[in-house]
């Protein structure tokens, strides 16, 4: 019996872990804005807003570029699966590997990559002067904003001694005291990172309506209906994978550690709580600062850079 | 000092105005003489351009007049030159002496189809290709109300070659919900090299429409036009119209309509420039300040229509008074919402003031030199954050604005950051006036109530401090005493000459921020 009913919650975790990130994606963009708009003294949007968003895309026509080649229809469907992929690896509620093959943080950032790689052609493919720039600059952010990912994860990695993110949660969960402080300053370091990876403020602005100073809203410029609706729902799983790489890699006390049903409620809410959180972390800097100039980008992308560095070297 | 005493100027000495049209004191002089005695006056004297515009004043056949208006700053008067244009239509331009005559005088290019000699770059605008190259709609022939053949008149664009210059071509329909205008940018990397404003996509003959008599109420029909010929400044641009058809028909101003007016146009630059400090926030990322902004205009419009039944303050401008008078009743918590105001104000500016990012965003963003400033007659806003201290309400007192003497604000940098704190001690300065016009208000009439009857072969010219800056209307009746020109001269119409050269050398993602910093109209450039 208590051997089935393992097999019952396992399958359940597993399900959860696929499409966990997909659903509640648009609740914590929703959230995210939510609060921004309280911070700013509006009444601002309800925070499922951003589910009817998708909803209204999915059922619009979409106009194509006569031009566009395939990389133009292709992307948004290697963008989205991508992101669903990847998210399959990140520790949610447990650090039991529930798929054999997932869960290597490299493999992640770079099937991750793949996504932008994509995007960015796709922005250049119709020929519109807004796509050009909006590659060429999610480039140049991407290029930098790497290293500060890998690096401030590859701290925990050092210390765990594996790659494999559920692994790495269950080591950094057991680090003695003195150890956090590297751990602290590397999650300083996958801040910068993430919110340049997710196209947040300082770097980006998610809601600006001038063009000119669009970094990833230029890439998706010509993007309609379906297909809108599959990049700007893939954009609000990427931001909620790297929220939850952010608050389970770096602060995962709370995770089940084994597959029974209490330990899962637990740990579920504490996750979402974490999440909450986190989205408090980010409104509050987008109300609280300006953007960036987009020269002075590629400093706090080095400050990150060296965080990491300094992390890694307390760490060895 | 009164700039106008520091020079020596002769020019009155020993000529006598071949007219005198209320404060206008016009000089006909032959056309050979024009470039000459504009250098006189522009650079001897010190006086200000204020508009160069022409008229068709022939019947049968046409004869055009060119008119050069000067300012007397302090004096409130205005020294006018008229010439008649040679028989061939051209006129020699004064363009290579004194830069800011360019745009005046392709205006008159575009529009009468006359041409001016020596002009470095003469080329039409405004008028789009499709608009025919031999049509000017200004002429007296040109009917109003018929539409133009199709043409393809080519437009080229400056180009700039290099390796790796590339241009964007943005607009004329943008993201926002803004007026249109093109702009294309040669870019080296980020970089702008350089940037050249295409205009004239809101066309509408404005001036054309001017000249059409009206059934019924003739001159209340025009001044609702002059309402809307420029939304955001509707207030402003009646104004100046009505005080030009004031002088026109000699009407006395009744004391309480003087104060009354200070009160309604500083509303008017309340709202604009609250509204543009949120938007410059907004368009930096600050995302509370931009907020706040728009919250502080609303009440700022909500308060217009509770004292004038228009958010913009439109149908109060009357000439010979306003419409609108302020009840006792209102008059309290009027005066308490300026508090409230203020207060409230301050400490959104407090807050951001204190934003190191939201202030390096600002600084040192879109620098207007004040050599190019000058050099292209800029006014308002931007002319006084590059240290330029122009203002029609000191310069050319109008309604109650003399007995108020307002302080003008200047700024140095000529950065967005010195436009944006203009405008910060301006909505501190528009409060205090306010408040100072409803202590110091007399009571009586706000109306003059006299029918009005405008002079016949008459000038004049009307001219107010818009929040974008100064804003002139010259008009001129024919021999019946109906109005036959109306030029308006928006201060748009300029400061768009100098936004390539506060955007040169920034990043392209910083121009919508020096844009906003600017915040001109298309409306009142097209016309």
């Amino acid at each position: 019996m208590e051997g089935s009913g393992h097999i019952v919650l396992s399958i359940l975790a597993g399900i959860l872990q696929i499409v966990m990130l997909p659903l509640m994606a648009p609740l914590v963009t929703g959230i995210i804005r939510k609060i921004k708009a309280l911070l700013q003294n509006r009444e601002g949007a309800s925070v499922l807003q951003p589910y009817r968003d998708i909803g209204k895309l999915f059922r619009k026509d979409e106009v194509i570029n006569p031009d566009a080649s395939w990389v133009f229809r292709f992307t948004p469907y290697l963008l989205f699966s991508t992101t669903v992929v990847a998210g399959i690896s990140v520790p949610l509620i447990t650090t039991i590997r529930i798929f054999g093959f997932t869960g290597d943080f490299l493999t992640l950032v770079y099937t991750l990559a793949l996504g932008v790689f994509f995007l960015a052609l796709a922005g250049m493919d119709t020929g519109s002067s807004f796509g050009g720039f909006g590659s060429s600059r999610e480039m140049t952010v991407a290029a930098l904003s790497e290293g500060g990912i890998v690096f401030s994860i590859l701290t925990l990695a050092i210390a765990a001694r594996t790659t494999n993110l559920s692994s790495i949660a269950a080591a950094v969960e057991l680090l003695p005291l003195p150890s956090l402080i590297p751990v602290i300053l590397a999650f300083s370091g996958f801040l910068i990172a993430m919110l340049a990876e997710t196209g947040r403020f300082p770097f980006d602005n998610p809601a600006t309506h001038l063009e000119l100073t669009m970094i990833h809203e230029a890439m998706i410029l010509e993007y309609s209906g379906r297909k809108l609706a599959l990049i700007e729902w893939a954009s609000s799983i990427r931001l909620v994978l790297f929220i939850s790489l952010g608050v389970n890699l770096f602060f995962p006390w709370g995770l089940a550690s084994s597959v029974t049903f209490p330990l899962l409620a637990v740990s579920t809410v504490l996750y979402l709580f974490k999440v909450l959180l986190f989205c408090f972390l980010i409104a509050g800097i987008e109300t609280g600062m300006a953007k960036l100039r987009f020269f002075r980008l590629p400093d706090l992308l080095f400050t990150s850079f060296i965080l990491s560095a300094i992390a890694i070297g307390l760490m060895v | 000092m009164d700039p106008f005493m520091e020079h020596d100027c002769t020019f009155e000495e020993g000529r006598t105005p071949s007219g005198n049209f209320g404060n206008l004191n016009v000089y006909e002089i032959p056309e050979s003489e024009v470039p000459g005695v504009c250098v006189t006056l522009h650079r001897d004297c010190g006086l200000p351009i204020k508009t160069i515009t022409a008229m068709d004043t022939g019947a049968a056949v046409h004869r055009f007049r060119i008119l050069y208006v000067f300012g007397v700053p302090r004096q409130n008067r205005f020294i006018v030159l008229s010439a008649d244009t040679r028989d061939n239509g051209t006129f020699p331009s004064i363009t290579p002496s004194i830069h800011e005559a360019s745009v005046y005088e392709r205006k008159i290019m575009t529009f009468f189809g006359l041409r001016p000699e020596h002009h470095p770059h003469p080329r039409r605008t405004v008028l789009h290709e499709n608009w025919p190259e031999n049509l000017f709609p200004l002429r007296r022939d040109v009917p109003w109300n018929t539409r133009p053949g199709n043409a393809s008149v080519p437009y080229r664009f400056n180009e700039v070659e290099g390796e790796g210059i590339y241009e964007i071509p943005v607009g004329p329909v943008h993201a926002g919900i803004i007026e249109p205008g093109h702009f294309r940018f040669s870019a080296g990397g980020e970089e702008i090299i350089m940037l050249e404003p295409r205009l004239g996509y809101t066309h509408k003959g404005t001036e054309k429409l001017f000249e059409v008599p009206a059934a019924g109420d003739e001159i209340g029909e025009k001044v609702r036009l002059s309402e809307r010929v420029s939304g955001d400044t509707s207030y402003s641009h009646s104004l100046a119209f009505c005080q030009a058809v004031e002088s026109l028909a000699d009407l006395e101003l009744p004391g309480r309509a003087a104060y009354l007016r200070v009160i309604y146009s500083e509303l008017e630059r309340l709202a604009n420039h609250i509204g543009d400090i949120g938007a410059l926030m907004t368009d930096a990322g600050f995302g509370f300040g931009g907020s706040s902004g728009s919250r502080l205009r609303e009440v700022v419009m909500q308060w217009n229509n509770r004292l004038t039944s228009s958010r913009f303050l439109r149908g109060v401008n009357t000439p010979g008074g306003v419409t609108r008078d302020m009840t006792p009743g209102l008059e309290a918590s009027f005066l308490k919402f300026l508090g409230d105001l203020r207060l409230d104000f301050s400490e959104v500016i407090e807050v951001a003031e204190g934003r190191s990012s939201l202030l390096n965003r600002l600084r040192g963003t879109g620098v207007l030199d004040r050599q190019i400033a000058q050099d292209h007659g800029v006014v308002g806003v931007a002319a006084k954050a590059s240290g330029i201290r122009s203002d029609a309400r000191v310069d050319y007192p109008y309604a109650a604005y003399g007995r108020l003497n307002p302080e003008i604000a200047t700024e140095q940098d000529g950065d967005v950051y010195a436009r944006f704190t203009i405008r910060v001690k301006e909505v501190y300065s528009s409060i205090d006036l306010i408040s100072r016009a409803l202590r110091d208000m007399p009571g009586g009439d706000i109306q003059h109530g006299k029918a009005i009857k405008l002079k016949k072969n008459y000038y004049a010219a009307g001219i107010t401090e818009g929040w974008r800056g100064n804003i002139v209307y010259f008009v001129a009746t024919d021999q019946n005493g109906k109005i036959s020109r109306v030029d308006i001269c928006d201060p748009s119409f300029l400061n768009w000459t100098v936004l390539g050269y506060a955007a040169r050398g920034n990043v392209v993602p910083d121009f919508p921020l020096i844009n906003k910093s600017f915040n001109l109209s298309y409306s009142g450039n097209d016309l």
